[in-house]
């Protein structure tokens, strides 16, 4: 106590306390930005690595699916490699259009879905299925994962974007 | 201000924001873990299904945009074919007045099909579906170019 009286004597014109105006400014400014992109409704969509998405102008909101992931050189559905593609045009997939790999997994996806449903006491299976795809894919390997989801039932086909 | 003893004493002005500080070290943590910083939206599709064809016989255009490497062909059933090209850096705004031209001649009409051939980038594709739903064709559907057949084709 007594040093400090004497320190107080030393240096009197100091201020006491932090100036932490400025600060708080950021903070609220900080505050604001976050607050202003904090979702707080709707599907947080996570893009699947190694993917780049097509930017795209469309304002739907994305919905909760199953997602299949196209990346460079995989087919994936919830990290799990599904089809391995390679750089041709067509990723090596041949001229078929249904990928059977693809067919299996989405086959087991419905009998998961489906039974999710009923223990839950629906039976409105939607088969919907939204396809992260990279933006340098080709139209060849879209087109057949596109065909094989409907082929496989998953009807309701959305193509996830990236907003700009 | 005025004790009881009755003299002026100079009173600190200071507000006490240290609670509010302490707020915002709490939620400010909080919201950056939850900011969505790349905002993702979708595009939906309309596959081919038993519904879809049955209704389409009645007089539509059969309105398709064709994606090939230089241009974009827009072409319908009672329309002359036209085309815009690819590689101008207005391209997409022309294809839009195109479109836009062509739905104000036909304000019922909401289908196109984009025919793009198997090399067509996924980026490229969007885009020219983005145009489109700009110009109020909003049911979209994708399909092969029939004369594209040539998977060697060089990307």
């Amino acid at each position: 106590m007594r040093r400090r009286m004497r320190d107080r004597r030393r240096k009197p014109r100091y201020s006491e306390g932090l100036r932490i105006t400025s600060m708080m400014d950021i903070l609220t400014v900080l505050l604001l930005f976050l607050l202003k992109s904090f979702v707080a409704e709707g599907e947080v969509v996570t893009p699947a690595p190694g993917v780049e998405l097509p930017q795209s102008i469309s304002q739907d909101s994305p919905e909760a699916s199953l997602v299949i992931a196209i990346a460079g050189d995989r087919i994936s559905i919830g990290g799990e490699t599904i089809v391995a593609l390679d750089q041709t045009i067509d990723g090596g997939l041949g001229d078929r259009l249904v990928i059977d790999e693809l067919v299996a997994a989405l086959d087991q996806a419905r009998t998961q879905q489906t039974d999710i449903a009923v223990r839950r006491g629906r039976d409105d299976w939607e088969g919907r299925v939204t396809i992260q795809g990279d933006r340098d894919m080709s139209f060849a390997v879209l087109q057949r994962v596109m065909y094989t989801c409907n082929q496989s039932g998953f009807a309701d086909v959305a193509l996830a974007v990236l907003a700009g | 201000m005025r004790n009881r003893r009755g003299y002026r004493k100079l009173v600190e002005a200071d507000l006490d924001i240290m609670p509010l500080m302490n707020l915002f070290v709490v939620l400010i943590p909080m919201l950056l873990l939850s900011a969505v910083f790349v905002e993702i939206h979708a595009i939906e599709m309309d596959l081919p299904g038993d519904a879809t064809t049955a209704e389409s016989d009645r007089e539509s255009l059969d309105l398709a945009i064709r994606l090939e490497p230089d241009r974009y062909v827009v072409r319908g059933s009672r329309l002359r074919e036209r085309s815009v090209d690819r590689r101008a850096d207005d391209a997409d705004e022309r294809l839009m007045e195109l479109l836009t031209s062509i739905r104000e001649r036909h304000p019922d009409e909401r289908t196109v099909r984009i025919e793009s051939p198997d090399a067509a980038r996924y980026q490229d594709l969007v885009r020219v579906m983005d145009v489109a739903r700009a110009s109020g064709l909003d049911a979209i559907g994708l399909a092969r170019h029939p004369q594209s057949s040539t998977l060697s084709e060089a990307r």
